[in-house]
């Protein structure tokens, strides 16, 4: 029997393009996550300055309605889903693997679907710009405001089919770090040793598998409704239900909080102990508040509900579990400080923007606990108030965090140093243009402002604090453009950064950087919490290349981005079906086809070209 | 009132900040500094919150608004306080353990006593909060007064619906939009229904808000307006292109003019002097704007907002413009320059007042319904 069954070869060359196409690798995936995730970050980013603009005077008439409420949708869906998500992918990619002593994850190939149905889910809905408009019925997308009835143009059903897309490319993700942090670990690096980056990954991963179904099944009925007339949501018939959404929305929404924040968390734990010299402080509790955040996340949904109706007890119950969760929060808070404190604190970029990350989103949670006091929240609920708390936790919280990533192991990524100097004024004009965007946002909502107008009048006296949050809101970008040219210039000739510039303590800094494509030539024995601090072993040179040479990695495969390509075109299909139904019904044929055709070339693909030859040879 | 209260001790803070200490080095004042340094920010919000801004939080004017006020100063406060003291505290750990010649890092990996306080510490402070909450919640469950004047507001794409239970003529219900009118002193039990997506019933200064959900009847927490006056309310949950234009206002009246209202709502309007530019203009409405408009004695659709004693009203087009003789020209003649509102069919039409070609009134027509509008009034 032939091995090679499919009209595909399986690739073997890593070079150029297609190198990146085919790429299994799961240091490549990490970058093409990071890459993508930048990208939607500058255009999320520009839609935010355009509301900006609007906003800055009374009555302003820069862009229409529609255009605003476009805006602000797809700046939601485009921050959360296209850059906070990706973004923490990337770094999943990169350097779980590397820092439990693993050659690659769990499962190389599903790996690679899982970054092209992100980027297939992710073009498909911003495609939507060129056909019909943005969407523009807000990221939560509240029922019966996306049911067809009120939404005229088709583009709700493109942000439909794209964050479904891009949702099963995450589950599948999900599965693949859980099984590659279960199973890949070097030998004695019990769970118990891990470093809290991939510790915060696992648990996120499980964030992923149990809070994606509800947003799928959410999905999956706002289709039926605006494709096929089903009733689930439209209350104009019998029997429909527009709070079902909320409910099953925020079942998946309140999660999703936590797996845009909980990278964040894991990266900041494992910079603080570098740059203050010292171990993690209570390593255990702050594993343990981890889980605890994750577990109380799944109860606390209708906090995102209680002025829609609910009765009191659940009303009670859900403000109850609300403030139960800040206390693992507080306690990872107090940590980190007690692992500064009795260090040696080096104030290098990325310690910087942990201190940001730490100060910032500790404002956010509390202002987070503002508005778990029911009462409160009833005058604070969709206020500015709100757009400055989640800013505080998703901008001063994750974007601080993940930044800091970014110059922590920027190093091992490419081998150079980001510059010191330049990452020192892009930190100070990012802290001090965030807090000037979203600090006067608070008295904003004190002062009543609802968020997602479009405009306000005079009367309403906002205009003063509006005009110093647009200002804000440019410092912001200006701090980018100094992260760009940061990347821009020490990628080609920054500071060579050796296998362990911070004279960090994990795994991965006990190998050159970039690392070789199989990672760890000879994968590691650890004994400790502190691989390179607590053991001569790993803290010198890597071992050499064994006797047999390099070790053997997967070959690329070309059956991924086929796979992504046949189910975002079956999604595409359906679009066309809207408009001309027997084109529509070829395309979804062709294309499911083609995604069938996938999987069973994926599932009887020889380990590698050469073994096709060598059945050949024995024929 | 609050704005002039607040300012000057706000002042006080702001000079106690600033007054050097003798004593730096002394935990003590320096708590107190940071103390102050709160309390300063939160009267500055407070100042601010005050002042000429009519959707305000932080002005009270019922008892319920005044009840989640008080909750809100308090969590306001702790939050402040905890703030400051652990971004207080992490300014003093990267000052004192920066890295410097000699400095050692101490290798701690832990401190089980340390750990268990500082859960248990935001543990009580969180219980503190909680209590408030869970007693406010309760209340909330209460059943109305006796006397409370029931309302049921209606959330329409985008404009509010008030209708009052039993004091239309005959018993029926006494139906007005945009413009919500209660007595002082008397408890308001309002009922929260939605036409078609969902809506949110927000009036800051007077109740927190509650949604309108299609298919479903909430109950908004009941108040009691403890002040004469107009009061500004917001859609607060995004309802489509004009939801940032989807406002009312609620006149909070005096007894005796609220009674007077109710009557006059319910008589049929004085019918204009004949030949007068009015009478030209109720012929207009007949013809045109009594398809969808109820005016009470004169016609009877009710898929607009209903206009009886429109010309009382202070605001038009859902509380977005001054209910001046030239802004009603410009919404009836071409609604869609003012408001982003979808052509569908329950929507309000473009007249197209002044483009010869497909004009439907013409300019005279709308001077004549303006006046004619401007014309219902109390008697």
């Amino acid at each position: 029997m032939a091995a090679n069954i499919g009209i595909l070869r399986r690739p073997v060359s890593t070079e150029g393009v297609w190198g990146w196409i085919t790429t299994v690798d799961h240091k490549r995936i990490g970058i093409l996550y990071g890459v993508s995730a930048f990208i939607f970050f500058l255009i999320g980013g520009i839609e935010a300055l355009l509301m900006r603009v609007q906003l800055a005077q009374p009555d302003g008439t820069f862009v229409e309605a529609g255009t605003f409420n476009a805006l602000f949708t797809m700046h939601g869906t485009t921050m959360v889903f296209m850059v906070v998500m990706p973004a923490g992918a990337a770094f999943f990619n990169f350097l779980v693997p590397l820092m439990i002593g693993a050659r690659d994850v769990a499962f190389p190939r599903l790996n690679a679907l899982s970054y092209w149905l992100f980027i297939f889910g992710a073009i498909l809905m911003n495609f939507s710009f060129f056909k019909a408009a943005f969407p523009d019925v807000g990221w939560f997308g509240y029922a019966p405001l996306t049911t067809s009835e009120y939404t005229l143009s088709s583009s709700t059903d493109y942000w439909v089919l794209g964050l479904q897309i891009m949702g099963i490319g995450t589950t599948a993700a999900g599965f693949n770090f859980v099984i590659t942090i279960l199973n890949m670990r070097a030998p004695g690096m019990t769970l118990m040793r891990m470093p809290l980056f991939p510790w915060m990954t696992l648990i996120v991963s499980f964030l992923i598998i149990f809070a994606f179904p509800p947003l799928t099944i959410a999905l999956t009925l706002l289709l039926f409704d605006r494709f096929f007339g089903t009733n689930f949501f439209d209350t104009a018939g019998a029997g429909a239900d527009p709070l079902l959404w909320q409910h099953l929305f925020w079942i998946f929404g309140h999660p999703e909080v936590y797996i845009l924040i909980l990278p964040a968390m894991g990266i900041v734990s494992d910079i603080l102990p570098t740059f203050s010299r010292k171990p993690l402080f209570g390593y255990t509790t702050v594993v343990f508040a981890g889980a605890v955040i994750a577990f109380l996340g799944f109860g606390v949904w209708a906090h995102h509900m209680f002025t829609t109706g609910l009765g009191a007890w659940a009303t009670a119950a859900f403000a109850g579990a609300t403030m139960a969760i800040g206390v693992p929060t507080g306690v990872k808070i107090f940590n980190w400080l007690a692992t500064l404190w009795g260090g040696s604190i080096q104030f290098k970029t990325p310690l910087l923007f942990a201190l940001g990350f730490i100060s910032m989103f500790m404002l956010g949670g509390l202002s987070g606990v503002m508005h778990a006091a029911v009462p409160v929240d009833t005058q604070q609920q969709d206020t500015y108030f709100i757009v400055a708390h989640f800013h505080y936790v998703l901008f001063g919280g994750s974007i601080f965090g993940l930044t800091a990533g970014i110059y922590y192991w920027f190093p091992k990524m490419t081998g150079r140093m980001l510059s010191e100097r330049i990452g020192k004024v892009h930190f100070w004009v990012m802290f001090i243009g965030f807090n000037m965007t979203f600090m006067p946002m608070h008295i904003l909502g004190v002062l009543g402002m609802p968020r997602r107008v479009y405009t306000y009048s005079v009367d309403q006296n906002w205009a003063g604090l509006n005009l110093f949050v647009s200002i804000g809101a440019f410092v912001i970008a200006v701090s980018i453009l100094l992260l760009i040219i940061n990347i821009v210039r020490s990628a080609r000739k920054g500071e060579a950064a050796g296998m362990n510039p911070w004279a960090a303590a994990t795994l991965e800094w006990a190998i050159p950087s970039p690392p070789p494509h199989y990672n760890f030539a000879v994968i590691p024995t650890v004994r400790s919490q502190h691989p390179l601090w607590d053991e001569e072993a790993n803290a010198v040179e890597p071992p050499p290349l064994p006797a047999h040479g390099e070790p053997h990695m997967p070959d690329p495969s070309y059956w991924p981005i086929v796979i992504a390509l046949g189910i975002t075109m079956v999604a595409g299909g359906l679009l066309i079906w809207q408009a001309n139904t027997w084109l529509g019904l070829l395309v979804i044929a062709v294309f499911g086809f083609v995604g069938i055709r996938g999987i069973y070339g994926w599932v009887f693909e020889p380990v590698a070209e050469e073994s096709a030859e060598r059945v050949h040879a024995h024929h | 009132m609050i704005c002039v209260t607040i300012a000057p001790l706000a002042r006080g803070y702001a000079t106690n900040v600033t007054t050097p200490t003798a004593h730096p080095q002394n935990l003590a004042a320096t708590l107190r500094r940071l103390l102050y340094f709160a309390l300063a920010a939160v009267a500055l919000v407070a100042v601010l919150a005050s002042c000429d801004t009519p959707l305000t939080t932080f002005e009270p004017r019922s008892d319920a608004a005044q009840r989640v006020h008080t909750i809100y100063i308090f969590v306001i406060v702790a939050a402040s306080i905890v703030g400051f003291l652990v971004l207080a505290g992490m300014a003093y750990i990267l000052w004192r353990y920066r890295e410097r010649p000699g400095q050692k890092a101490q290798q701690i990996h832990g401190n089980a006593t340390l750990e268990i306080t500082w859960t248990v510490i935001p543990i009580l402070i969180l219980i503190a909060i909680a209590i408030p909450t869970i007693v406010w919640i309760a209340g909330t469950t209460a059943d109305p007064d006796e006397d409370a004047l029931h309302i049921e507001a209606v959330g329409h794409q985008w404009w509010f619906e008030f209708r009052y239970p039993g004091l239309g003529p005959n018993g029926e219900d006494l139906v007005t939009a945009n413009e919500l009118r209660v007595p002082v002193g008397r408890q308001v039990a309002i009922t929260l229904e939605a036409k078609d997506v969902i809506h949110s019933f927000w009036v800051p200064q007077l109740v927190g808000k509650t949604d309108m959900v299609p298919g479903r009847t909430n109950i908004l927490e009941k108040f009691t307006p403890t002040e004469i006056g107009t009061f500004y309310g917001q859609c607060a949950e995004f309802c489509g292109s004009a939801h940032a234009l989807m406002r009312f206002r609620v006149h909070v009246d005096s007894h005796a003019d609220f009674d007077r209202w109710v009557e006059n709502m319910n008589a049929a309007p004085v019918e204009p002097e004949a030949g007068s530019v009015e009478a030209a203009g109720a012929r207009v409405f007949g013809n045109f704007c009594a398809r969808c408009h109820t005016i009470e004695g004169v016609s009877t659709e009710d898929i607009g907002p209903n206009l009886t004693l429109f010309g009382d009203r202070a605001t038009l087009g859902a509380g977005i413009l001054d209910s001046t003789p030239e802004n009603l020209k410009a919404w009836v003649s071409n609604i869609r320059d003012i408001k982003p509102v979808l052509e569908t069919t329950n929507a309000m039409p473009t007249f197209y007042v002044g483009d010869p070609l497909i004009d439907q009134l013409t300019e005279a027509q709308v001077d004549q319904v303006v006046a004619y509008l401007k014309s219902l009034k109390l008697r």
